[in-house]
């Protein structure tokens, strides 16, 4: 008993003990000790060792309150040699702050002067770190989950290794530079500059939204990703898209190790806010309607930020021409996505032969909205001016050497196979953005249900509303067909049978009518919408589990493309091969197939009434 | 309740070891009590008065002394504080009034308070109105970027000033 109190006694003592320790033996109090001592020893006049003696170890702060949030700094506390000239050799933390033009500091009758004084800017304002923190940990934010660690020399330890050393410059700084210096070249922050034009000439603003500058929609807005994400994030981000998310489909882009360099600040400068502006200049902003933030185009129109941009950079076209055409391609980074020639990004479909399979018109549409003509592609809307559209088609038509067609076989690995596969399993390397996905080739039940006659068509004259293009412009019948012969040989395994002779209307014995759409509405509200949505666009709630994925009946290019025949045989005898059941199995009868055939047709009515010319 | 054994143990007399034993834990024991007693009071006086607060600094850079003419008494609003150069040298008295804190600006014979009629000399002693104390003189240095700076930290004797 006595043992037990006599013990805790002494526990009690030592925790105290510790805790006192800890709260009045500072590392920062041994910085400013040292401090005060070198101070004495180098002092040389009376005035400068008056201005040091008396001083004693406390919390030195800056409270910042001019740029956005009030900041309060207490950095100098153990930076606390960072204004005195005379400790410039010192190690850190005693080391003066450099002086420098860039910082836009000034030498005057042989003395610096600072531009950024520590006690109106802070410290944080330009490194970041945690500026009330009072340890080398807390202040420096050297911590994965830390709001902002600090800019350019804290290398976290579960940073990728391979990105360790690039990530370790104090270049990253220019990133905070660029939130008060908004101006587009401002010359002390000139990789935001090189980022900033990367960005558009990229394309990058194609498919991801920065407020006022951008407007794309297909990938993340970035307007805010400098304040939520560190440089190692941004830097795997733009190497390796899919490491963080494993469905991205930003294409990896070949870009130097500078380039990537000045993307990273570029983006890290993008905090939505910046400090430059107050809550009173925000508040008159929203006011506004418009962001003051990167005063480059006027926000919130698509083309205009991609346009004033497209014509300040070097290519000022006028007369569209496919010499021009082929360097915007190169530009542009279309090839970041597709493949041309023996350059491919691996996302997009071949371009090389596009020129044969696909008309001007195609073109035209095709880039000034891409979903015109392939309702669900992912490719982005650029808002490229009209000339560089007609420059592109140019070049495009104007590829006209075919694919050599040795043998069946290399035709099939040197075209199709990027879509359908090397085995032909409809997994092909770009199989993955296409929307639908490319026909799985070894499906017997798929393969042999359809007549030579269908799949032939199919071949030659491509299908409407997907990437399947028009080989027939670039193939004679005899190549199609011993092409198609090829494809049973070698990937569909079973024997091909006799097709069953079914009864099927040629054209839709019910006449086209409110009342008829009305019915077909209800019928597929009842029997489609598991799979096809209750919008029709495919993404019903089974749909993810199928693949095949279940059509999105407003493909109008496909609909359109697609007999009465052909749907009622898909809807009454079900489509082999995908999860399509024969209706006419639970009860559906030709009549109610009529009803939704025309339900289907008048989704997509105002879509055919606006488009001419579908087939090739 | 049952009835217990005689309580031996109490009348057991103890052995001398076990008596010192007895006394050497007692005696730890209240070294370890008073001794976290005395820390926790220091702690405490310590700790009640905050070390950083949120409010201006009290140290702060008023600029170069060129900035401060032979001559001049340039009263900074926003630090409340007067610097007042006279030849190479230099001082800085508080502009706040001894009375109830209002701000007080130079006048021609020193410092006038305008609520209630305080008035200051030039070296801020009393020499009129409701002021209890003089003004106070801070402690004035050279910092080493070549800056004045001002501790209102720490009072200075009225007289005290820093030759540039
Ligand atoms: S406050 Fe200055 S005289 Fe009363």
């Amino acid at each position: 008993m006595r043992l037990a109190l006599a013990i805790a006694a002494f526990v009690i003592l030592i925790i105290h003990g510790l805790v006192f320790y800890d709260q009045f033996f500072h590392k920062w109090e041994s910085y400013q000790t040292a401090y005060f001592d070198q101070a004495r020893a180098l002092a040389k006049t009376d005035t400068e060792r008056a201005a040091v003696s008396g001083r004693k170890p406390r919390i030195e702060q800056t409270i910042v309150t001019t740029f956005g949030e009030n900041r309060v700094d207490r950095c100098l506390t153990c930076h606390i040699g960072s204004d005195d000239p005379r400790f410039k050799e010192h190690a850190q933390p005693l080391r003066s702050h450099p002086f420098s033009e860039a910082l836009g500091d000034r030498l005057l009758n042989g003395k610096w002067e600072r531009r950024h004084k520590f006690s109106d800017f802070g410290c944080t304002v330009c490194h970041d770190g945690q500026g009330r923190g009072l340890e080398t940990f807390y202040a420096h934010g050297e911590d994965h989950y830390w709001n902002d660690p600090l800019l350019g020399y804290v290398t976290q330890h579960d940073w990728r290794a391979e990105f360790k050393d690039k990530l370790k410059s104090t270049e990253f700084m220019q990133a905070n530079c660029a939130q008060c210096h908004t101006e587009e070249n401002f010359k002390s922050t000139p990789l935001v500059a090189q980022g900033r034009q990367l960005f558009f000439r990229k394309n990058c603003y194609g498919c991801h939204r920065i407020e006022g500058l951008s407007s794309g929609t297909l990938g993340p807005d970035l307007s805010e990703v400098g304040k939520k994400f560190k440089l190692d994030y941004l830097w795997e981000s733009i190497v390796d898209p899919r490491a963080n998310s494993k469905t991205s489909v930003m294409p990896q882009f070949k870009l130097s190790e500078a380039e990537i360099r000045a993307l990273v600040t570029f983006l890290k400068s993008r905090r939505g806010i910046n400090y430059s502006e107050t809550s009173l200049d925000r508040y008159r902003a929203t006011l506004a309607g418009k962001s003051t933030v990167g005063k480059v185009a006027q926000p919130g129109q698509p083309g205009a930020a991609a346009t004033s941009v497209a014509t300040a950079s070097s290519v000022v076209a006028t007369v569209p021409t496919a010499a021009l055409g082929e360097k915007l391609i190169n530009d542009k980074s279309c090839l970041a996505c597709h493949k041309l020639g023996n350059q491919d990004g691996g996302v997009a479909p071949d371009l090389s032969f596009a020129g044969l399979v696909r008309d001007e018109q195609w073109f035209m549409e095709h880039f000034r909205d891409p979903r015109a003509r392939v309702a669900d592609s992912i490719m982005p809307s650029f808002g490229f001016p009209e000339t560089d559209f007609l420059s592109i088609t140019a070049y495009l038509k104007s590829l006209t050497t075919p694919p050599p067609f040795t043998s069946p076989a290399e035709f099939f690995k040197g075209t199709c196979a990027r879509c359908h596969g090397e085995k032909g399993d409809g997994k092909g390397a770009i199989a993955v953005y296409l929307e639908p996905y490319p026909r799985d080739l070894t499906k017997a039940g798929f393969m042999n249900s359809k007549s030579d006659e269908r799949l032939i068509t199919s071949i030659k004259e491509g299908v409407a509303g997907t990437s399947m293009a028009p080989w027939g412009h670039v193939l004679n019948d005899e190549q199609v067909r011993s092409l198609l012969a090829y494809i049973r040989q070698t990937y569909v395994k079973d024997k091909q049978r006799p097709l069953k002779e079914r009864d099927v209307p040629n054209t839709n014995p019910i006449a086209m009518s409110a009342e008829s759409v009305t019915r077909g509405d209800q019928i597929f509200q009842q029997r489609c919408t598991g799979c096809h949505g209750k919008k029709a666009d495919g993404k019903g709630p089974n749909s993810l589990d199928i693949l095949p994925r279940p059509r999105n009946l407003h493909n109008a290019d496909f609909l359109n493309a697609t007999t009465d025949r052909r749907l009622f045989e898909s809807i009454l005898y079900g489509v082999q091969g995908t999860a399509m059941p024969p209706w006419v199995d639970y009860g559906l009868t030709k009549n109610d197939v009529g009803n939704l055939v025309n339900y289907l047709r008048s989704l997509n009515q105002n879509a055919q009434t606006t488009k001419t010319g579908n087939k090739h | 309740m049952a009835v217990g054994k005689p309580a031996k143990h109490a009348v057991e007399e103890l052995t001398e070891g076990q008596q010192n034993r007895r006394r050497m834990l007692a005696w730890l024991s209240s070294v370890g009590l008073f001794g976290s007693a005395i820390i926790s009071a220091i702690s405490n006086l310590v700790f009640i008065k905050p070390r950083a607060t949120y409010g201006a600094p009290n140290r702060f850079g008023i600029g170069k002394p060129d900035d401060f003419p032979s001559g001049t008494r340039i009263a900074l609003g926003e630090h409340r504080v007067c610097i007042v150069r006279e030849g190479d040298k230099l001082c800085a008295i508080s502009t706040t009034c001894t009375h109830l804190g209002c701000i007080i600006a130079p006048s021609e014979t020193g410092f006038a308070c305008p609520c209630h009629g305080s008035r200051f000399d030039q070296d801020g002693n009393v020499t009129g109105g409701p002021a209890p104390k003089p003004l106070p003189w801070y402690a004035l240095s050279l910092a080493p970027n070549g800056e004045l700076e001002v501790d209102k930290g720490t009072e200075v004797g009225a007289g005290t000033y820093l030759k540039v």
